[in-house]
């Protein structure tokens, strides 16, 4: 949203003498599958998200006091953390119930660190540490060959609902004086039954799988989820980034093909891209699949303002 | 969004926000139905929540089930409730029959460590502070045996307020002028707590205690506030435990009631309003 960068004239696209893989001297379809099977990034972040939900769950299993509670609130070795998006509905609905003043110094701490650490990496949690993602990223696998064999449809719809969802939502908790989002929350949902044991609300979790199994690719990541918009709203100017090297570019367009938020990269069509230089837009997860998948490596992690100063 | 617009194919949008819009109105209509559906059992007497919680309407708006209260708790009395609980579903609650809240943290941890107010800290910190500040102004701090902290810990348990004990008069032992000796849940049984004569550090299993009553008072001697919370009435020689004021509703005398169905069960506090 409101990037400015998008509505600059674009520049110039390559010729072909300066086409990477010209300057390799190969050929172009072999370049461009020159990557095929690097998943360097995809394994270090399951394994980030496999570890990051065990240690809740043997924390508690182990009675060791490392990371209490659950995904929507949790203390990692006494330090509060509180889910942005769970935080900003209970400080609405505190305000007309009269606890306002009740809330504890701990709940600003957990409220702010989150809030913080999302201004630095956007939407990284939603790719690394939430359980949902890793769930929806094997339905999507199974979606996309699906849609392969023609068995199923793909089904759009337009990316700015995650934030007809987020005032939604808020705007429920204000009415109905009650969380009602958590209720429905695939990531505290599995991260209780993790830890807590499993229950029958787990049956949401698998509807929302199906539904984007066989109707619509990432259904809930992509425009629902109101915990992943709140990060891409506060994660505007996140350092922590995803870097496009125009120069090192070959216009295959893999990188849109992996990428569950397609739209943060815009500028790697040919003739689209306006600067030398761009990075990922606040939607992006941070997940790395753009960088495992391009031939050329024109896409890096970078933080903003460091790679000046070295 | 302004110039963006033009970005966006029409039809899509309007699909769009035809999608969400419809939801957001079911989901509304859903919370308020199941909220109809609800207030009618808020809190049974076997399900009551945590020490300190607020008034059971604001309970449920404000909790947001990350079940830190459930972790801490060294005699694991709290559990998050299952989908059938409609609203309810995944806030804290105690089942006193299996295992009651015997104090066995000494702190109120479970109050404490909430990151919302649900559970609130404050009046228990005002409570346990006043006593300390009386305690201080009799005793001096050179004085042998000097220990603000047992009388803290004492006005913080106090204050704390799940319900009310209430006496089942047609299924009483005392009443009906009976005994009991053995162990009062059977060998089975897995609830444990800390016996109030402060002999134990730890709470321990219910299964591994023996009694011999001539008269049943087990809610009496096992209630871990004493006597301002309930004593032995035997006048006239019919005896029958009387539950007074300063009764927590911590459900110690609901675990370890022998009969079957408990003949003391704690009935939770009527909310202050309505919605």
């Amino acid at each position: 949203m409101f990037n400015s960068d998008k509505k600059k004239p674009p520049i110039t696209a390559k010729p072909i003498a300066e086409m990477p893989h010209t300057l390799l001297g190969q050929d172009y379809k072999v370049w461009c599958k020159s990557q095929k099977g690097n998943h360097k990034w995809r394994n270090i972040r399951w394994l980030v998200l496999i570890a990051v939900n065990l240690l809740f769950v043997l924390s508690f299993f182990l009675d060791l006091s490392f990371l209490e509670g659950s995904l929507s609130g949790s203390r990692a070795m006494g330090f509060y953390l509180i889910d942005t998006f769970n935080a900003l509905q209970v400080v609405l609905i505190s305000l007309p119930g009269g606890y306002f003043p009740s809330l504890t110094m701990n709940f600003w701490i957990g409220f702010l660190t989150i809030l913080f650490l999302s201004t630095m990496g956007g939407r990284t949690y939603c790719s690394w540490v939430c359980p949902y993602h890793f769930l929806a990223e094997m339905a999507e696998k199974l979606h996309d060959f699906l849609v392969k064999e023609k068995k199923v449809k793909e089904h759009t719809f337009n990316i700015y609902l995650r934030f007809v969802f987020w005032g939604g939502f808020l705007l429920l908790a204000l009415l109905t004086k009650n969380i009602v989002f958590e209720n429905l929350n695939p990531i505290g949902i599995l991260s209780r039954a993790m830890i807590y044991g499993p229950g029958l609300i787990l049956l949401w979790v698998l509807a929302l799988l199906i539904f984007e199994i066989v109707y619509s690719k990432r259904f809930w990541c992509r425009y629902v989820c109101p915990v992943g918009a709140t990060w891409a709203i506060t994660g505007k100017a996140a350092p922590i980034s995803v870097k496009f090297d125009h120069d090192k570019c070959g216009y295959c367009r893999d990188c849109q093909d992996v990428c569950l938020v397609p739209h943060v990269l815009w500028f790697v069509q040919r003739g689209k891209a306006t600067q030398k230089t761009h990075y990922a837009g606040p939607d992006c997860t941070r997940c790395g699949l753009c960088i495992d998948t391009c031939a050329g490596k024109a896409l890096t992690f970078t933080i903003k303002g460091l790679d000046k100063l070295i | 969004m302004g110039k963006e617009k033009t970005d966006i194919d029409r039809r899509q949008f309007i699909k769009s926000g035809v999608v969400s819009v419809t939801a957001l109105a079911a989901i509304g209509a859903g919370v308020g139905y199941l909220k109809k559906l609800h207030s009618a059992n808020a809190r049974t007497t076997n399900h009551l929540r945590p020490p300190g919680a607020v008034d059971e309407n604001d309970f449920i708006y404000g909790c947001i089930k990350c079940g830190l209260c459930v972790q801490i708790c060294p005699i694991d009395a709290i559990h998050l409730a299952g989908i059938s609980q409609g609203l309810s579903y995944g806030t804290p609650y105690i089942d006193l029959r299996e295992q009651a809240c015997d104090f066995s943290c000494d702190s109120l941890q479970c109050v404490e460590t909430c990151p919302t107010a649900v559970l609130d800290f404050k009046q228990f910190e005002e409570a346990g502070g006043n006593a300390i500040t009386a305690y201080q102004k009799i005793h001096d701090v050179n004085e042998p045996g000097f220990n603000p902290f047992k009388v803290q810990i004492r006005a913080m348990k106090e204050e704390v307020k799940m319900g009310m004990a209430k006496l089942n008069v047609n299924t009483c032992l005392a009443v009906q002028g009976k005994g009991f000796s053995g162990t009062p849940r059977g060998t089975g049984f897995n609830g444990i707590y800390r016996s109030p004569d402060g002999s134990e550090k730890k709470a321990s299993p219910l299964r591994d205690r023996e009694f011999k009553r001539g008269i049943c008072d087990l809610c009496v001697t096992e209630c871990p506030i004493g006597e301002t919370a309930i004593i032995m009435d035997d006048t006239g020689g019919v005896f029958k435990p009387k539950v007074l004021e300063g009764c927590t509703g911590c459900g110690v005398c609901v675990m370890v009631c022998p009969t079957e169905n408990p003949s003391i069960i704690v009935e939770p506090l009527k909310p202050e309003s309505d919605v």
